[in-house]
């Protein structure tokens, strides 16, 4: 039996499949690995924003417009929406990785999937209260320009004060107002952060390995992605972690059944923090 | 009629205590996986005891993780659960309703990834998965709601079918047959 929506649903995947091989093909970014249910809502969800009806219509204004194209990629990306969102990565940070990062002569540290950069300014708001922040190198990294140029200029809404109680349960030292001054409904975050976070285009799905790290943090950013380029990105993860480095994942994302799954310890059992041990 | 491959289920926050009597009614040898999205808080602990009395076993997956028939998927606080084919795929997309994990995020994946060889169920008393299962019964899977009081007329579901907690379990029984010989020794 097929419903009544079955026809309607088949035209729309032919649609999807041809905005996607034209986005691949104009501009270069390939997003038919990415996960399908995911990627079909969030085009949906993106379709009645800019109010057209159907991908038809998208896909003849993103192959002209780079902006519509940016705006694509936006609606895709889900960062966090605030700082320190998610405390209990960032109470697990500093009980089990900073003790061995203050070991270390120097850190460097890759957030890959910045997005807007909210939980890489949480990152170096943490590292600068545990005294590290001397010697880190912070790298962030996005696939898009546009959310790109929103991380770099270290303006973010206002943080409210449900924000300001997660900065302290995430294990803050001081008042989160610290870190920032404010300009009516923004937060201009403290210049000795912003200036020392090295903000850079990088695709996960495409470019290679570009340093070794001490520490990356790539969390609930490969969630977008299929299983294939999911495992093919942690085979870049691994080539760029040096090793007794620190990979730092999502509450619900696992190593499992990942190539280099053997090549890791799991530190935390809340967490999701691994450490390299060969 | 397409042979069944999933069960999706969709409940409001009220509706958990109904829940677990109805994953009590599920049979211990399902021949397809079941996936629950629940709305929750983040502190929340709900798979312990809505599989106290569950003959399948309740697990919260990580994400990726293969779906595999006669288990019972619990979608995690703060993530949307969605199904892609022979997975589920989680997802940090924005709240919907105000709610993360969202129900209609859940039947709109079944709809795309099984539709007619999907069931839905929604828990009534919340607008959220209200339009999620009239897609998935748009792409042709069988869909009822559950009310915890006999409505009796048809409401704005439509033309959905509409159940008791009396009723569900003969529902589910329909949706599970396989011929005897398939089942018992």
């Amino acid at each position: 039996m097929t419903g009544p929506g079955a026809r309607g649903a088949e035209l729309e995947a032919l649609e999807v499949d041809l905005l996607l091989e034209g986005v691949a093909r104009q501009w270069g970014f390939d997003l038919r690995s990415r996960s399908r249910p995911q990627l079909l809502r969030r085009l949906r969800h993106h379709l009645r924003e800019e109010r057209l009806d159907s991908f038809s219509a998208l896909q003849a204004r993103v192959l002209h417009d780079a902006e519509a194209l940016d705006a694509l990629l936006r609606t895709l990306s889900c960062t966090p929406p605030a700082l320190f969102a998610e405390t209990a990565f960032f109470r697990d940070f500093r009980a089990r990785v900073v003790p061995v990062l203050r070991t270390w002569p120097s850190v460097r540290v890759w957030h890959a999937g910045c997005g807007t950069g909210e939980d890489t300014y949480a990152l170096a708001i943490l590292l600068q209260e545990e005294g590290l922040w001397g010697k880190c190198r912070l790298y962030a990294s996005d696939a898009s320009e546009g959310l790109l140029a929103d991380a770099r200029t270290g303006v973010l809404p206002l943080p409210t004060q449900e924000d300001a109680d997660r900065y302290l349960e995430a294990g803050g030292k001081g008042a989160l107002a610290d870190y920032y001054t404010r300009d009516g409904n923004w937060a201009l975050l403290q210049p000795r952060l912003r200036d020392r976070i090295f903000f850079t285009q990088h695709n996960l799905a495409t470019d290679g390995s570009f340093n070794e790290f001490h520490v990356i943090v790539c969390r609930d950013t490969l969630l977008t992605f299929n299983r294939a380029l999911h495992d093919h990105i942690h085979g870049r993860l691994f080539e760029s972690l040096a090793r007794f480095g620190f990979l730092c994942l999502g509450r619900k994302e696992s190593l499992a059944r990942t190539p280099h799954a053997g090549a890791y310890e799991l530190l935390e059992d809340r967490g999701r923090i691994f450490r390299r041990v060969a | 009629m397409s042979p069944l491959g999933l069960l999706v289920v969709g409940a409001p926050r009220c509706a958990a205590a109904d829940v677990e009597s109805v994953l009590a009614l599920l049979p211990p040898h399902l021949p397809v996986p079941v996936v629950l999205a629940l709305h929750r808080g983040a502190l929340d602990a709900l798979a312990a005891p809505l599989g106290r009395r569950c003959a399948l076993p309740v697990v919260e997956p990580d994400d990726k993780d293969p779906l595999l028939p006669g288990a019972v998927y619990l979608a995690p606080a703060g993530y949307h659960l969605l199904v892609d084919r022979g997975c589920v795929s989680l997802s940090v997309e924005p709240p919907e309703h105000g709610q993360r994990p969202g129900l209609d995020a859940l039947f709109e994946s079944a709809a795309d990834s099984h539709g007619p060889r999907a069931a839905g169920l929604l828990f009534a008393g919340h607008e959220d998965g209200v339009a999620g299962l009239q897609v998935l019964q748009a792409s042709g899977a069988r869909v009822a709601v559950v009310s915890a009081l006999q409505t009796g007329g048809e409401g704005e579901e439509g033309e959905m079918e509409q159940l008791t907690l009396g009723s569900v379990g003969g529902w589910l029984a329909r949706l599970a047959y396989v011929p005897r010989s398939k089942v018992l020794p």
